[in-house]
């Protein structure tokens, strides 16, 4: 049985890695997993981006249910993930060790 | 039909000569007995930013940091009456740290050692066994600190002030009310250790004549056409703070696609919101001692060095929202947003650190500053005449 809204199962492989409820732990989720993993998630929730949010935000964050939550904290990974892919590309080893150093902390997410 | 992209006039040399063009020393990085005298010349004497009044959302809330330069621990909080008032942080009965959590609600406070129990107000309500000591009760309320807060900063200031921050501040104080950390009410942060000096730290944070090597995937996109290395427009001098107008790069290319969603999502989350101030994106606010703003209200984020020694200091980044995360989609932003604004700060931390090695050999006895590096300057000029005047006291006192 699917733990994601319906039309999402494209992302069920990465559940167990990239739906983290924590701001700080998404954070350093991007660096951890291996580069195979880390782009194919993002080459399955890229296109899911706009219409997960478009679905997320027909409901209060009061309403989710388990399902929700789970696609709403993989969309703010896919936030760290996608910039390793998109902008730092070949840098994104490189740039893991740089930002070992600088930890996030708190987040509005997290509340 | 001819079309002219705008055409960049870089801040000229003469515009900035009055802040003097000599070599400054590279001791003043790195000498530890320098910054004992920063101790009590910039920081003792200055303002520093400790907090946030959304941090501090109703009576009773509060707050402790710890300010290493002065070795001091503050404790900062919001009264019944809703004040904000702030006190160090130690009992004063045989100096015992009062608080150890880093924030929390209560309007009284016990002293785990011997049970003396404060007020919000300071005052000492109650000490078993009293009668026991010789001073009475309203000589032994917690040591007060002067607390002051601008655009919902606040700011403390450990010795005794020859001016208010607000009042410092100038003009800048009323720009800064009207930027959305003025109405924040809830935070990102990310935070850093470094084993550099302070103003080293902070001189990095100062110029962007480093992004083009340093961050050519991030902020590199900020340079390009006629202004190759992403210059500031114009800078501004205000008493010992400064200011820098940020040039906007009219080629940046087309964002890729998560990028994209993300900045359409940022965008649509301060629309709604009424959060698009014209011209916001373009300020930067730089507070003596250590405090910058970015007034971009999309990653809209202060950035504090705090001084630990003279080869060591800590930053904390905030990026600031106004209101709670309405939606999947604001929270998506305000996500990315910190992500984006944090992959360029953590690309400059290692070679700050290169750059404190490189002083401290003694290799270099001056650093020469460009003209688009005036800020750095203007920053050295503001500490080093503080710290030779405190120093001149010192010897009028015989003490040094």
């Amino acid at each position: 049985m699917s733990v994601l809204p319906e039309g999402y199962e494209a992302l069920e492989p990465f559940v167990a890695t990239y739906a983290v409820d924590n701001a700080g732990r998404r954070a350093e989720m991007r660096g951890e997993a291996p580069s195979e993993v880390r782009d194919a998630f993002y080459a399955a929730a890229q296109p899911l981006l706009a219409p997960a949010l478009d679905y997320l935000d027909t409901k209060q964050f009061a309403d989710y249910d388990s399902g929700d939550k789970q696609l709403m904290w993989m969309m703010l990974s896919l936030a760290h993930v996608a910039i390793a892919v998109e902008i730092q590309q070949e840098d994104e080893e490189r740039h893991a060790h740089l930002r070992s150093f600088m930890p996030v902390t708190r987040a509005p997410a997290d509340f | 039909m001819n079309t002219h992209a705008p055409v960049f006039e870089s801040v000229a040399k003469e515009d900035v000569a009055w802040l003097g063009t000599d070599p400054i020393p590279a001791t003043a990085y790195y000498d530890p007995a320098y910054f004992e005298l920063e101790r009590e010349a910039v920081f003792r004497r200055g303002w520093i930013q400790m907090g946030h009044v959304c941090e501090l959302p109703e009576p009773g809330s509060f707050i402790r940091r710890e300010l290493e330069v002065l070795k001091a621990s503050i404790l900062i909080l919001r009264s019944q009456d809703e004040e904000i008032r702030a006190f160090h942080n130690v009992c004063t009965h045989r100096g015992t740290q009062l608080v150890e959590e880093a924030a929390g609600k209560q309007s009284r406070f016990t002293c785990p050692y011997h049970s003396w129990t404060f007020g919000d107000d300071g005052s000492l309500l109650s000490a078993p066994d009293f009668e026991q000591f010789n001073v009475a009760k309203e000589d032994c309320g917690l040591s007060k600190v002067h607390v002051e807060v601008v655009a919902g900063l606040i700011f403390v200031h450990l010795g005794t002030p020859e001016s208010g921050m607000r009042e410092s501040m100038g003009p800048l104080a009323d720009r800064m009310d009207e930027l959305p950390i003025a109405r924040a009410t809830t935070i990102s942060e990310y935070v850093y250790e470094i084993d550099a000096n302070w103003k080293l730290t902070y001189d990095n944070f100062q110029e962007n004549y480093h992004l083009r090597f340093i961050h050519p995937s991030t902020a590199g996109q900020g340079c390009g056409g006629d202004n190759p290395f992403g210059y500031p427009e114009e800078y501004g001098f205000q008493g010992p703070h400064r200011t820098q107008t940020i040039w906007t790069n009219p080629e940046t290319g087309i964002p890729s696609a998560v990028q994209g969603v993300s900045y359409m999502k940022i965008g649509e989350a301060l629309a709604k919101r009424d959060l698009m101030i014209p011209g916001a994106e373009k300020n930067y606010f730089a507070l003596f001692p250590s405090f910058f703003l970015f007034g971009n209200p999309g990653t809209h984020f202060s950035h504090v060095v705090y001084p630990i020694s003279a080869n060591k200091s800590r930053g904390v980044i905030r990026l600031y929202w106004v209101g709670d995360d309405e939606n999947a989609s604001e929270r998506y932003a305000r996500e990315y947003g910190m992500a984006m604004t944090r992959d360029i700060h953590v690309e400059d931390r290692s070679v700050i650190e290169r750059g404190q090695r490189g002083l401290e050999s003694g290799a270099l006895k001056h650093i020469h500053l460009q003209t688009n590096e005036a800020l750095l300057r203007h920053f050295f000029n503001e500490v080093d005449g503080r710290v030779q005047a405190y120093k001149a006291e010192l010897e009028a006192q015989g003490a040094l």
